[in-house]
């Protein structure tokens, strides 16, 4: 079963997410968490993660520097990569998909609205 | 539009984003009520989440609430029961200005072209006062101290029998 990383620098958030995907029936083995992008790095480079949700404005490394970072880095650049984001707009959602990330969900959000976004990357129960 | 109009016409967006907000992701009730201007020596909260913008134009959104209601939207966002003044509700009040100013600034990237936000800064006392002077930025990496002797627009609102505030700064940039 897959392997979700969420990475935001809010832990509110991240516990928030969580529990969404797991009342949702999407199935999950196990979520890693990281605060910003820095250390959604590391987490990539140390677990064997299979989607990745990644909020924008962070401190130390932003989400649209992870996606790019992650799209340059050989070995682990096909994770597929979700934003989860305040930032909306066409433009950023395009500057999204254009660094690389296969989907865009903007804050706030209702978990079907959630579990609408990862449905095309986690199996239903 | 005069800053005042469209500091109202902002107003609105936030009434409107903040019902957003509560319809998905607090599910408390809410009635806004009416916007109105408040010098900032007025301003006594327990609790402020600020989230500054810059762009054409620049300003900040803050978040003024009570403790107490602090505990009640962080309990309802985490679905559980919190009675102590935890980084989780700090963290807590960050996020919910944080996807108040976003979504607002959604809307003012629509019409004024690309805005940066900020990270958002939570600040957690009694009675806490907030006063920008010239020359003497409030937070750092905000505008904060361009805002002396400006008012700000305070959208109210009523949730929970608890009364809270969502304020504006707002200014034009210079060229």
């Amino acid at each position: 079963m897959p392997k979700v990383l969420i990475i935001d620098d809010s832990a509110v958030m991240r516990k928030i997410i969580q529990r969404n995907i797991q009342q949702s029936g999407l199935l999950v083995d196990e979520f890693v968490e990281a605060r910003d992008g820095r250390e959604g790095l590391e987490k990539v480079t140390s677990n064997n993660i299979d989607l990745i949700l990644c909020d924008w404005n962070m401190p130390n490394m932003t989400g649209i520097d992870f996606v790019k970072a992650i799209r340059g880095s050989g070995q682990k650049s096909n994770i597929p990569i979700v934003m989860v984001t305040t930032e909306g707009g066409e433009a950023k959602i395009e500057e999204a998909k254009n660094s690389g990330a296969n989907g865009y969900l903007t804050k706030p959000f209702t978990p079907d609205q959630l579990k609408s976004k990862l449905g095309n990357f986690l199996l239903v129960k | 539009m005069s800053i005042e109009g469209m500091m109202e016409s902002v107003a609105l967006d936030i009434t409107s984003s903040t019902k957003t907000l509560f319809e998905t992701m607090i599910m408390l009730d809410l009635q806004p009520d009416n916007a109105f201007f408040e010098d900032d020596t007025q301003i006594k909260t327990d609790v402020i989440g600020m989230v500054s913008f810059t762009g054409k134009y620049h300003g900040v959104i803050a978040l003024f609430c009570s403790k107490r209601f602090a505990l009640k939207v962080a309990s309802t966002m985490l679905m559980t029961e919190l009675t102590e003044f935890t980084n989780d509700v700090k963290d807590a009040v960050g996020e919910v200005s944080n996807m108040i100013a976003g979504n607002v600034k959604t809307k003012l990237t629509a019409q004024y072209g690309e805005m940066n936000l900020s990270i958002p800064i939570v600040i957690a006392g009694e009675g806490l006062s907030i006063t920008a002077v010239n020359n003497h930025p409030v937070v750092a990496d905000t505008t904060l101290s361009c805002f002396s002797k400006d008012p700000w627009l305070m959208s109210p609102f009523t949730s929970s029998g608890e009364k809270f505030n969502v304020g504006l700064l707002l200014k034009e940039s210079s060229k």
